[in-house]
């Protein structure tokens, strides 16, 4: 359309309020856009689905394996020994990283309580040890392991057994 | 009673199309949506400033459990959404479509019952969702009952939209009654679906679908309400109040149509991009995330008809306060409408969802595209509705500058928020392969800052809100205290 064709009235305006409309081309650059999202939308399903093959459910297999590979689980647990200085060390452990979920006095809270009588992955120090080390993921528990090192787990373990009723 | 000019024949566009003005239509119903509108704006925009305090001092709540966060943040969501918003649509809806049909509404009876239902509803919302009655859909909170009501009245109000249309004196349809028409159908169609709920007691129910079906439904129905209720109604209220502002003719009567209908098509299949890495097959999702790829153009469609309507206009702009809110409702809502379908793309989305941005990215939309050109349109409508200028005209830019601004700290400070959250969510300790930040806690006290400015944000566009209000009760005033009392400046009912 021509420049002189542009602004042409259409003349619905007595129907519509006195709202006039101009019988205006859509613009270029707007239908070029709305062709290619569409292209690019056949496109995206083509590679991801049939050319590709991907799954974000294979993608994680993958990485989860990868990851396997790069940073093999401990094997080795810690060791609790209930000294004086480790139970020191496994309270300044325990407030700095446990505290918000366990409660300050271990009375818990959005985690269970640890100065009860219930353990619910066990009371046995190694079974404690264990609970921190690889924590309890659908209860939203991390794995302490690896983030606090065994040291510092064999620490806080020997501060909760301390405080608390478990069989020492 | 005297005879008065009708305020809509402005020397410029005295058309003859107006002629009709003066005792057909019914005006006192708009004015009852205007009341509503500024009085749930204010309500609904205070809950909001009062949550966002919350997130950034919890004790705020003052250990009251009505107070808390998780009972008042659905109560905001359906204030501003049902009540500010709808009762906005409702108020240009009324005034629009009497005049572009060149008729009064059909039943005076329906447009009151219309009116009194939807307060009710929203009043019965704010005596059940703090108090934990809630069926737990985001954005439909409200019990079976309050449901019910829902669905009565829209049916009411549809039967009085179409039996205006039925009995219009016009043969073309203007564009904007085709986008009411979307929205009156189509919320219908969303809400009855999605509120499916089998009644246990007066105040708990069961919903039909379970599971993944029960998700699919809520987000093909979270999608759309903000498809046709927050983009649809306010496109055609764009359509209407836009050239009336400026006085010129719409850019493009054929973009409007292509840009409509694709809208409509292509936005109701965009859903499952808020179930993306979900349980939701994988071909669903990406079906999701290519749908809302393909609503770019029809989406800046309506901007672009909006923006180019304003062709040989743009010097008033820079004087006139009701077209700068429109110019910044129509660029947000094209800034919104990119910004939504970047955040459907599957790689875009593995970062920003549960995040902030979220939070930034839905108030780009609510705050800059909704809140804005709502109150271009009360401010236009003000004058010509009740027959009385604006006590402090010069306050209108002040409020523009202060949302402006409000709007700014509020999406800068979430976009900040959310890349910050979705990032240290993702950190991986390269020598150990765990998680950098597996504390939680410690993620959300990173947030602190980024929600002490988004509360200044939000205050900002509150306290522009509260200026409106005020400027609209001065104003009445001041015309009660000048004027002799001659009742209705509009004409009675024919």
């Amino acid at each position: 359309m021509s420049k002189k064709e542009r602004d042409q009235i259409l003349g619905h305006g007595a129907e519509s309020d006195g709202i006039e409309e101009y019988d205006n081309p859509m613009p270029n650059w707007w239908v070029g856009l709305f062709y290619a999202t569409i292209v690019w939308a056949a496109g995206y399903v083509a590679y991801y689905h049939f050319i590709a093959k991907k799954s974000y459910v294979r993608e994680l297999a993958a990485q989860m394996a990868e990851a396997e590979q790069r940073w093999p689980r401990s094997t080795q647990l810690a060791k609790v020994e209930m000294t004086p200085a480790a139970i020191a060390a496994g309270e300044v452990v325990f407030q700095a990283n446990c505290a918000a979920c366990h409660g300050a006095a271990l009375q818990g809270g959005i985690g269970p309580n640890l100065v009860d009588t219930t353990w619910i992955h066990g009371s046995t120090p190694e079974e404690i040890v264990a609970t921190i080390t690889n924590g309890v993921a659908a209860k939203g528990m991390p794995t302490w392991g690896p983030i606090l090192g065994n040291e510092k787990v064999g620490e806080v373990a020997a501060y909760i057994i301390s405080k608390g009723q478990a069989p020492q | 009673m005297a005879t008065v000019p009708s305020p809509d024949a402005t020397p410029s566009q005295a058309a003859p199309a107006r002629a009709l003005s003066a005792g057909v239509y019914d005006d006192a119903i708009v004015k009852l949506f205007f009341t509503a509108t500024v009085t749930w704006a204010l309500v609904g925009m205070l809950l909001g400033v009062f949550i966002a305090l919350e997130l950034a001092w919890w004790p705020a709540n003052a250990g009251i459990a009505q107070l808390t966060f998780g009972r008042l943040r659905p109560l905001h969501t359906n204030a501003v959404i049902f009540a500010f918003c709808g009762n906005i649509c409702f108020t240009g809806i009324y005034y629009s479509m009497q005049r572009l049909l060149k008729t009064r509404m059909w039943n005076d009876t329906l447009s009151r019952l219309h009116f009194w239902g939807w307060q009710l509803i929203i009043v019965s919302a704010a005596l059940t969702l703090p108090f934990g009655l809630t069926q737990s859909h985001e954005y439909a909170e409200l019990i079976w009952p309050i449901d019910w009501a829902i669905t009565i009245v829209w049916v009411i109000f549809a039967i009085n939209f179409f039996g205006t249309i039925a009995v219009r004196k016009v043969d073309h349809l203007y564009v904007a009654i085709w986008f009411y028409m979307s929205f009156v159908i189509t919320i219908a169609v969303l809400h009855i679906v999605n509120n499916l709920q089998i009644p246990a007691t007066l105040t708990r129910s069961y919903p039909v679908f379970g599971g993944l079906t029960d998700a699919l439904v809520q987000w093909w129905y979270g999608h759309n309400a903000v498809a046709f209720f927050l983009t649809t109604p306010f496109l055609g209220l764009m359509y209407y109040f836009l050239p009336r502002a400026v006085e010129k003719p719409v850019y493009s009567y054929r973009l409007s149509i292509i840009h409509f209908w694709s809208l409509v098509f292509l936005y109701i299949w965009a859903g499952p991009h808020h179930l993306l890495y979900s349980a939701v097959p994988e071909w669903a999702q990406t079906l999701g995330m290519v749908f809302s790829i393909m609503l770019i153009a029809p989406s800046w469609g309506g901007m672009i008809n909006g923006l180019l309507t304003l062709r040989g206009a743009w010097d008033r702009v820079r004087t006139d306060p009701i077209l700068k809110f429109m110019v910044v409702a129509v660029s947000f809502y094209g800034m919104a409408t990119f910004e939504g379908p970047l955040l459907s793309i599957r790689a875009v989305n593995a970062l920003g969802h549960y995040t902030n941005w979220i939070i930034g990215h839905v108030h780009s939309g609510a705050l800059g595209w909704n809140g804005m050109l709502s109150f271009a349109i009360l401010y236009w409508l003000y004058p010509r509705l009740f027959g009385r200028p604006l006590a402090k005209p010069e306050w209108v830019t002040t409020h523009f500058w202060i949302a402006t601004t409000g709007i700014v700290l509020y999406t800068v400070s979430m976009w900040a928020g959310g890349l910050t959250e979705g990032l240290f969510w993702r950190a991986i300790d390269a020598t150990t392969g765990q998680l950098r930040y597996p504390v939680w806690a410690y993620v959300v006290e990173k947030l602190a800052p980024f929600y002490w400015m988004r509360l200044a944000g939000g205050t900002l566009f509150f306290g522009g809100v509260v200026l409106m209000a005020l400027n609209f009760i001065i104003s009445a005033r001041a015309a009660r205290a000048t004027t002799p009392a001659t009742g209705d400046v509009l004409p009675a009912r024919a």
